[in-house]
């Protein structure tokens, strides 16, 4: 079954991120339909009932998050696009960004209409400079053509959308820290609630949204809920985007329905593992913070509720196999020292818990482990989880205890050869 | 990153009746205990009025919620995950458990994590013995640590401030001293830098921690992070003995904790009063009881033996009757001479009510002096938090019993008046007007008689004829009136240095030499008569004053 890409219908075509070649291709006529045809309230509706989830990780549907917003229209109401994409594994909204921004900018104009936003913040990663000038320009584009600015298409409907790039701190992703950030103060999160649809940027309603997310309201306001809601599985629909890295020949971004099966996506989008003779370890399904799945587990399908039924999450997509050279130690020290480093500081389990990690493991590896540190390690985690400000805590809490409990040998065996048994063998 | 998936909440046990909450009330459960607070309290508080103790470091009542030290995390029934009690709003019908394994277990980690990148240097903290951390882990710890790696190391004495000391390595990131100087004093120095496990406190470049509040800081750190750089290594905590008191830096009236050990004051800190200070004092009211010790004090009564003050004869030590017997007889020979318009006194708002009572009475009635002057102490302007530019703590006092306001203009008056030979006596209690270069020394030398009570060695009293040593701030009970016109006792916390009296002994033993038959054995039998005289003051008593004082009426 031939599947015909939605969101990456237009990467491929020759300066796909000009407004003419987007506008030669169907670009902004579900913008222009719905302006014209339709209300706010109708377009809410609409993203509700395509089942569209959230695709920045936690997969909340978004029509129910925009109706979270206080009725009244007292305050300012803000969108802020999310396009902080810092997952490790996690490189689909930089191509969307780079490749296709007005899919993206048309999903945000769509949206901040729907939500009465008469500004957007589109808050970009700070590494993403070449994204952001991108996406600059496509502003530009969009504003000369009258989708952005007053009145755009005689609807009566104002909009600005403001780029801000960040500083490239992990935690930024985190959708407070991300408002805190984009108000000009260090990238803490908040306590929660109050939630931001309530509270949220300058002290105004707010919505938060992916950029995949947006992307996908521009395919639903061009053929509707219906249609959407018939691509992937129930509860899990419409196109999803994949990114496989890691032991594998072809890595990369893919899109296929949600619901796709991983080893599918392993074994066909991205062209089957590196190594003939060295066959699959374990794959970590949705990005570096959710929990890994050993190889006989791997036989999954990538949506939403199935990943929560493997006991893992579908995250942000962002597959990362590993072959059998592996070493699990060495890869949970590696996720670690990241998590370390991007840890804010700002409370107690994550600030010291992320430490704490990393020189366990790092001992373990370096072969002065001890017998009792697999398991200190699993209640270090369990006394990180649930107990921090946001989710970091458990985005680094969730891999120290999948990777110790799947491959708890192999920690054990750090212990008993005091070191890594496969660097131990391939010195031997 | 992404959102975690919850589980399940567990069932409900039986629940607990709840009492009726009236309008802008809810009723909740905390630990099978009813109770019933105003809407939007927060569960650490609700538990509090019940006096279940949430153990807490961020969260202080007086600033903002930060919710980052975790230590406060309780169960709310059908909440999957544990809540900070500091920023958990108290519903109606809710459950709240504080004592559960769960919790208990998670305060151990809570405790652990504190502890993994502390230096545990306790027996040489000057926080130990009133740090939380110390409280907690013998409260909420499990006694040991399962961390055996390399600690993170931080610069353990920086100078953040003119006045205050940081230890980077003590420091449990709370944040209280960044949302004080944020919230508070609003200066705004300090801030988190770095991340993670090397996030750090520190001053902006440039913007030392030295704002007039500064101090604060050091109060509200719950460990040996922060600490006062005068205080430093100065006293073990668990010696010194708390009084309860008033500051007399300023006319503000903060209500303080004099702290002292071996007959010294070694601390001032804050004491909550919501009406006059809440959690707050300023640095230099901090400070203010190194002037008891930076100066030399008057240890005892002098004399001067010489026939004319003229002669310029040195003081002599004396006995305080020979003092007193010796200063009645100088100021009965000037009035005798000159008439009571010869006669004048000076005295100080930093007195108590019931010194400044005496000196009305035994110096404007008994001994006849025909006025009493108050100097003015003011600098500065005042600002909005809590500094007053009337630095005296009793300038209300004084008006109400009908001294009149400072005025400046008083010694003036009074130093035309000695130069002129209109003025041939002057009495002079708590003040320094040599000094303070309001009155020249020669001048005073002219007088026929200066008899002056005062704590220092100071320059007027190189020109007394008499002088008797006064105990100072937290040497004495008394009562101040704050420039809001609240009464409030300062108190004892020390005993008066050398052979110092209060300033109302040293004016009623003056008194027996003309006359006075009222005993006042204490200072509290002065406040009761004043009390009876002054309306403003009526019905009250050091005991109904208590340890917050009381706005007195029309005052």
């Amino acid at each position: 079954m031939a599947y015909e890409p939605l969101l990456l219908r237009n990467i491929h075509r020759e300066d796909s991120r000009s407004i003419d070649v987007y506008l030669a291709h169907g670009g902004y006529q579900g913008l222009r339909r719905a302006l014209k045809e339709t209300t706010p309230e109708a377009m809410v509706e609409e993203v509700k009932n395509s089942g569209l989830r959230g695709r920045g990780g936690a997969g909340f549907s978004t029509g129910m998050k925009w109706s979270f917003l206080p009725k009244g229209l007292e305050k300012p109401r803000y969108l802020c696009v999310n396009a902080d994409e810092s997952e490790p594994g996690t490189f689909k909204d930089r191509l969307l960004i780079e490749k296709d921004p007005h899919l993206v900018l048309e999903g945000t104009i769509l949206s901040a209409w729907a939500i009465q936003s008469r500004t957007a913040f589109f808050y970009i990663r700070g590494e993403f400079y070449a994204g952001e000038r991108i996406f600059r320009r496509a502003i530009e584009e969009a504003r000369a053509h009258g989708f952005l600015g007053t009145n755009i298409l005689g609807s009566g409907f104002d909009l600005e959308v403001i780029p801000y790039r960040g500083a490239g701190a992990y935690i930024c992703g985190e959708e407070t820290a991300l408002l805190e950030s984009l108000e000009g103060k260090r990238g803490l999160p908040r306590i929660k609630p109050p939630f931001p649809a309530i509270v949220g940027l300058y002290g105004c309603p707010t919505i938060i949204n992916n950029v995949e997310t947006l992307a996908n309201v521009t395919l639903i306001a061009e053929r509707g809920a219906a249609w959407y809601a018939s691509i992937g599985r129930p509860k899990n629909t419409g196109p999803k985007l994949f990114c496989l890295s890691g032991h594998v020949k072809r890595p990369g971004v893919f899109e296929a329905p949600l619901g796709t099966p991983l080893l599918t996506l392993l074994n066909e989008h991205a062209g089957g593992m590196l190594h003939r003779d060295r066959p699959l370890k374990a794959c970590v399904p949705g990005g570096s913070s959710m929990k890994v799945l050993p190889a006989e587990r791997c036989d999954v399908l990538m949506d939403f509720d199935s990943l929560a039924a493997a006991g893992t999450m579908l995250g942000s997509a962002g597959g990362m196999v590993m072959d059998s050279s592996t070493c699990m130690v060495a890869a949970l020290l590696n996720l670690a020292e990241f998590y370390e480093h991007e840890s804010c500081g700002q409370c107690t389990p994550c600030r010291e818990g992320t430490g704490w990690f990393t020189k366990i493991l790092r001992r373990l590896e370096g072969g002065q482990g001890r017998a009792e540190d697999p398991d200190l390690l699993l209640d270090v985690a369990r006394k990180v989880e649930g107990n921090t400000i946001c989710p970091f805590g458990e985005a680094i809490a969730w891999p120290v205890q999948s990777y110790v409990t799947e491959f708890r040998s192999e920690f054990d065996a750090h212990v008993a050869r005091k070191g890594c048994p496969l660097a131990v063998a391939a010195r031997s | 990153m992404a959102e975690p998936a919850q589980p399940a909440p567990a069932a409900a046990p039986a629940p607990v009746e709840l009492p009726p909450a009236g309008p802008g009330e809810v009723a909740l459960v905390v630990d099978g205990r009813p109770v019933v607070v105003p809407k939007g309290t927060t569960v650490l508080q609700a538990a509090e009025r019940l006096g279940i103790v949430v153990p807490h470091y961020c969260y202080h009542p007086g600033l903002s919620i930060a919710g980052n030290c975790r230590m406060c995390l309780v169960e709310v029934e059908k909440t999957p995950k544990l809540q900070i009690g500091c920023a958990t709003t108290a519903a109606q019908g809710m459950i709240v458990r504080t004592t559960t394994p769960r919790v208990t277990s998670t305060r151990n980690g809570i405790m652990e994590f504190l502890l993994i990148n502390h230096p545990l240097d306790c027996p040489i903290c000057d926080q130990a013995g009133e740090c939380r951390l110390q409280q907690y882990s013998a409260e909420y710890g499990t006694g040991e640590s399962r961390f055996v790696e390399e600690k993170i190391h931080h610069d353990k004495r920086q100078p953040i401030g003119a006045r205050v000391t940081f230890d980077g390595e003590r420091c449990i990131k709370c944040t209280r001293c960044i949302r004080f100087c944020d919230e508070v004093s609003k200066t705004g120095e300090l801030g988190l830098f770095e991340r993670g496990g090397h996030a750090i406190i520190g001053a902006f470049p440039g913007r030392p921690l030295d704002n007039p509040y500064s101090g604060n800081t050091v109060d509200i750190c719950p460990v040996g992070a922060l600490t006062w750089r005068p205080f430093r290594f100065r006293a073990r905590v668990w010696f010194l003995k708390d009084t309860p008191s008033v500051c007399a830096g300023c006319a503000r009236g903060c209500n303080v904790n004099l702290a002292a050990y071996d007959g010294r004051i070694h601390r001032i800190t804050p004491r909550f009063n919501e009406e006059v200070n809440s959690y707050w004092m300023c640095d230099i009211g901090r400070q203010s009881h190194e002037a008891l010790y930076a100066r030399a004090r008057l240890e005892r009564p002098l004399v001067r033996q010489a026939p004319t003050p003229a002669a310029g004869a040195p003081a002599g030590p004396a006995t305080a009757g020979e003092a007193l017997d010796r200063a009645a007889g100088l100021l009965r020979a000037v009035t005798s001479r000159f008439g009571p318009d010869a006669l004048a006194a000076v005295v100080s708002a930093r007195l108590t009510l019931e010194d400044l009572y005496l000196a009305k009475t035994v110096l404007g009635g008994l001994v006849g002096v025909s006025r009493l002057i108050v100097p003015p102490h003011e600098e500065g302007e005042d600002d909005d938090l809590l500094i007053r530019k009337d630095r005296t703590p009793n300038a209300r006092g004084a008006e109400l019993l009908g001294l009149g306001a400072p005025d400046a203009q008083g010694l003036v008056r009074l130093s035309d008046d000695v130069r002129a030979g209109r003025l041939r006596g002057l009495v002079i209690v708590g003040e320094d007007p040599v000094g303070d270069g309001l009155l020249g020394e020669e001048a005073l030398r002219s007088l026929e008689a200066l008899v002056v009570v005062d704590s220092w060695k100071s320059p007027t009293i190189q020109a007394a004829h008499a002088a008797l040593p006064a105990a100072g701030y937290g040497e004495y009970d008394g009562v101040y009136v704050s420039f809001a016109g609240r009464a409030q006792r300062a108190r004892q916390a020390v005993r008066p240095h050398g052979l110092a009296d209060p300033p109302w002994v040293v004016l009623r033993e003056l008194g027996r030499r003309f006359g006075l038959s009222q005993a006042y054995a204490q200072a509290s039998d002065l406040f009761d008569e004043v009390a009876s005289h002054v309306p403003a003051l009526a019905g009250l008593s050091y005991r109904s004053l208590g340890d917050g004082g009381r706005s007195i009426a029309g005052a």
